[in-house]
């Protein structure tokens, strides 16, 4: 019972031992920050890779790409564990927009826009599919522009004419139903449409559209005659969908404010890779921006565009062709094929029985591979979507336990200060360890006071300190944004920096419990070096003199 | 006198020091018994090593050679102090000894009877603690309405005066109501008049049967012992 009575009245009444426990609290606090929110950083990553690719991959590491992914879609869609399965091309090209001097050299995807909803998460990073389901097409298609409305009457001259500018019917049905979704764009710095609409208490219309400044003459109510009816204009051409980055800048407060207006004209230049492997003349396609897409990865927003997958196939020359000696056709290919798999099916193991149902092709002898074809096709992997990851995760999982290494070494000062406090109040509490002693107490029972003390001092130090870790990841973006409401300067996690809105807030129990039980095994670490002095202290010494 | 009159005897104490690479001898040969409820006072110079023999019969150290043993009652079996283990020497120092420093040696966070809690506390499981608490804090303020002291009991030791701390010190040392109280010079830090006190208390135990061995180098207080011995060159004389 002694033990107990000591080890609470010294911690209570030693004042010291508030810093033993501030320690320990700081680097549990600290700790369980940076494990967690490096923690929830990785679970991003993870989860915005596999919803760009699907559960299984096929690859084979070639630009060149590889052929039969048809018969091999046909076969595995009959599959039991195959939910559905999509070619994908992958190749490099530069994107410019019609009358601005923007270049920019990009990675163009050519996708089954509909097949590719179905197997991964691209849908849900498109802007204007959400506010306008629906209208984003990767097909031929005209660029819409704002108009006057003809329903509203017009305004004074003193505010701008946007105030009754209206969009194509059909688009506003969609943005309707959006609207009626509860669907609302906090994502985007208002378009100057849209600042005048809102101070006229009007809905807004999502997104940045041209005004039809052309054929203004059918209002005859307005007297500038600069606006004409909404409606489609320009040459039809096939969509693209862009990235994010490329046609709009990231503000600090991570909302963005998009530069091109919807349907803008833009020029791919693609570079075909002949069948000998060098490059063949510059192939220039008018393409018109049908969409943006915000994956949440820089890397891929600011460089990646993607155009339908049968036009880029034929503009690349991998889509079925004859043989020059007329000796039979050259099959089409594709740089990957992305597959999403029934829930509960082991990916691993399918992945392998995927790849020799794709190799099994190299054993019947198809008329139409070659010795090309049959190289293509030996390169081919299959691999789950963390396997083709690895190289990007791999190295973000590994700082993560390297810093929270890094930091648990820097909290063995933690536990070298709880040893030096408790080895401190050992030496002063010399006497009294005698007189516990004398009172018939052991050296074991003695050790257990101070062994029981560091024991406290972690429980509480933990305790705190996992709490307050706990909280401030909790509650890290609403400090941050204090912390910029006091001092812009303050800043941490810059939004035009970072792929992540917010800085990542939650904590996982099972890393948080390992977090806080080594904090107080730190602290019993720390008692060991007084306990074991204290039990080895003879009593008579210490009770001899004052 | 029959054997089983003693309660406590101690034969061929040997204890020396180390000091460096010089050898103290402190105790050479002491012979010793002492006798259920008697008041027997060691007198020696200081630095004679009364202290030290006084810790070697309470079981606080032990002696380089010698026997010590006791004998709880007339019917009781005699029970080695010395030689024995540590874990047998704590349960004696529990049960059996109470101790009183010239020192006082109370702790000093603790309130005077959190302090003589202590005692009972050392010798009590958590949970037994729990059961008896009542009955334990009863007993323990009882003693020091007893002794005089039933007003200080959430004071802390360094709110009282020497005599004061000397008085708990007793209480704590009787608490478990020990078979022997040892007593190290328990007026030696006091003034006169605190003195007197302290010896009257030892002689109010006396009388209800407390067995006290006191050690003290002042002659004056020797009158009042049923017997008396002379630590000297390492041994007892009468
Ligand atoms: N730990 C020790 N190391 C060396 N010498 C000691 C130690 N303790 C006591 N002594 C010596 O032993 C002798 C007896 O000490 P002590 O028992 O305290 O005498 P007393 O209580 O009679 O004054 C003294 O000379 C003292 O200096
Ligand atoms: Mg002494």
């Amino acid at each position: 019972m002694y033990k107990l009575f000591l080890t609470l009245r010294y911690l209570f009444a030693r004042r010291i031992a508030y810093f033993a426990i501030a320690a320990v609290m700081l680097c549990t606090a600290m700790i369980v920050i940076v494990n967690s929110v490096m923690g929830g950083f990785l679970d991003k990553i993870k989860a915005k890779a596999r919803g760009l690719l699907g559960d299984i991959v096929v690859n084979n590491n070639s630009a060149r790409g590889f052929p039969l992914y048809g018969e091999f879609i046909t076969d595995i869609s009959k599959w039991p564990e195959i939910e559905a399965a999509a070619p994908v091309i992958f190749s490099y090209g530069l994107l410019s927009f019609q009358d601005t001097a923007i270049l920019n050299t990009v990675q163009v995807n050519g996708i089954d826009l509909e097949k590719t909803y179905r197997i991964n998460a691209f849908k849900q990073s498109l802007f204007y599919e959400k506010y306008y389901p629906g209208s984003t097409t990767l097909g031929v298609q005209q660029q819409p522009k704002l108009g006057f409305d003809p329903e509203r009457s017009p305004v004074s001259s003193d505010s701008p004419g946007e105030m009754w500018v209206t969009l194509p019917a059909d688009l506003l049905d969609l943005l309707a139903k959006s609207r009626a979704a509860g669907i609302e764009d906090r994502e985007t710095v208002d378009s100057g449409v849209n600042v005048a609409l809102r101070k006229a208490g009007l809905p807004t219309l999502p997104g940045l559209f041209e005004v039809n400044i052309e054929g203004a003459t059918d209002d005859p109510s307005s007297d500038d005659g600069s606006v004409g009816r909404a409606g489609y204009f320009g040459d039809p051409r096939e969509g693209i969908i862009i990235g994010r980055d490329l046609v709009a800048f990231r503000e600090k407060d991570g909302r963005y404010r998009r530069y091109m207006q919807r349907g803008r004209m833009t020029i791919l230049t693609l570079l075909p890779i002949s069948d000998g492997g060098s490059v063949d003349a510059p192939i220039k396609v008018p393409l018109r921006y049908a969409d943006d897409s915000r994956t949440g990865i820089y890397e891929i927003d600011s460089k990646t565009i993607y155009c339908d997958f049968a036009l880029l196939q034929r503009l690349l020359l991998m889509d079925e062709g004859e043989r020059a000696d007329d000796s039979g056709k050259i099959p089409a290919r594709c740089s990957q094929i992305q597959i999403k798999i029934k829930p509960g099916v082991d990916a691993n193991k399918l992945a392998e029985r995927l790849e020799q149902h794709y190799r099994s092709y190299l054993e019947k002898d198809l008329p139409d591979v070659r010795e090309f074809e049959r190289n293509l096709l030996s390169g081919i992997r299959v691999q789950t979507w963390e396997e083709s990851q690895a190289a990007y995760i791999a190295p973000v999982e590994k700082e993560r336990i390297l810093v929270t290494i890094l930091f648990a070494i820097i909290s063995l000062v933690a536990a070298v200060l709880v040893m030096c406090i408790l080895y401190m109040i050992v030496l002063q509490k010399t006497r009294d360890i005698g007189i516990v002693k004398s009172l018939g107490g052991s050296s074991a029972g003695v050790a257990a006071i101070f062994v029981g003390y560091g024991a406290a001092i972690g429980v509480v130090g933990a305790a705190i300190g996992g709490t307050l870790g706990y909280l401030f990841v909790i509650y890290i973006n609403e400090i941050q944004a204090w912390l910029i409401h006091i001092n812009p300067a303050w800043q941490v996690w810059d939004r035009s920096v970072y792929s992540f809105d917010e800085i990542p807030n939650t904590v996982r129990t099972s890393d948080f419990a390992i977090i806080v039980v080594c904090g107080i095994l730190l602290a019993i670490f720390g008692s060991l070096a007084a306990a074991w002095r204290a039990a080895r202290m003879q009593p008579v010494e210490a009770l001899r003199y004052e | 006198m029959s054997n089983a009159d003693n309660l406590l005897t101690a034969a061929a104490i040997r204890k020396h020091y180390r000091m460096g690479r010089s050898v103290v001898p402190v105790l050479t040969s002491c012979d010793l018994s002492v006798r259920r409820g008697e008041f027997l006072m060691i007198m020696g110079r200081s630095g004679s090593g009364k202290s030290t023999l006084l810790h070697l019969l309470g079981a606080l150290d032990t002696p380089d050679s010698g026997r010590i043993s006791l004998t709880a009652g007339p019917q009781s079996p005699e029970v080695s102090v010395f030689p024995a283990t540590e874990r047998e020497r704590n349960e004696m120092r529990r049960r059996w000894f109470g101790f009183v420093f010239q020192f006082y040696h109370l702790l000093p966070e603790l309130s005077v009877l959190e302090n003589v809690l202590m005692t009972r506390m050392v010798g009590t499981s958590i949970s037994g603690w729990f059961g008896g608490r009542g009955a334990i804090r009863r007993d323990a303020i009882a003693l020091l309405e007893q002794i005089g002291l039933g007003a200080r009991l959430k004071h802390r030791p360094a709110e009282l005066s020497g005599g004061e701390r000397q008085r708990v010190a007793f209480a704590r040392a009787l608490v478990h109501k020990p078979l022997l109280l040892l007593a190290d010079e328990p007026t030696g830090n006091l003034d006169a008049e605190s003195g007197a006190k302290i010896m009257a208390l030892l002689h109010d135990l006396h009388r209800s049967g407390q067995t006290i061995v006191m050690v003290t180098h002042d002659m004056q207080l020797t009158k009042s012992a049923d017997r008396m011995l002379v630590l000297e060159n390492g041994a007892l004389q009468t």
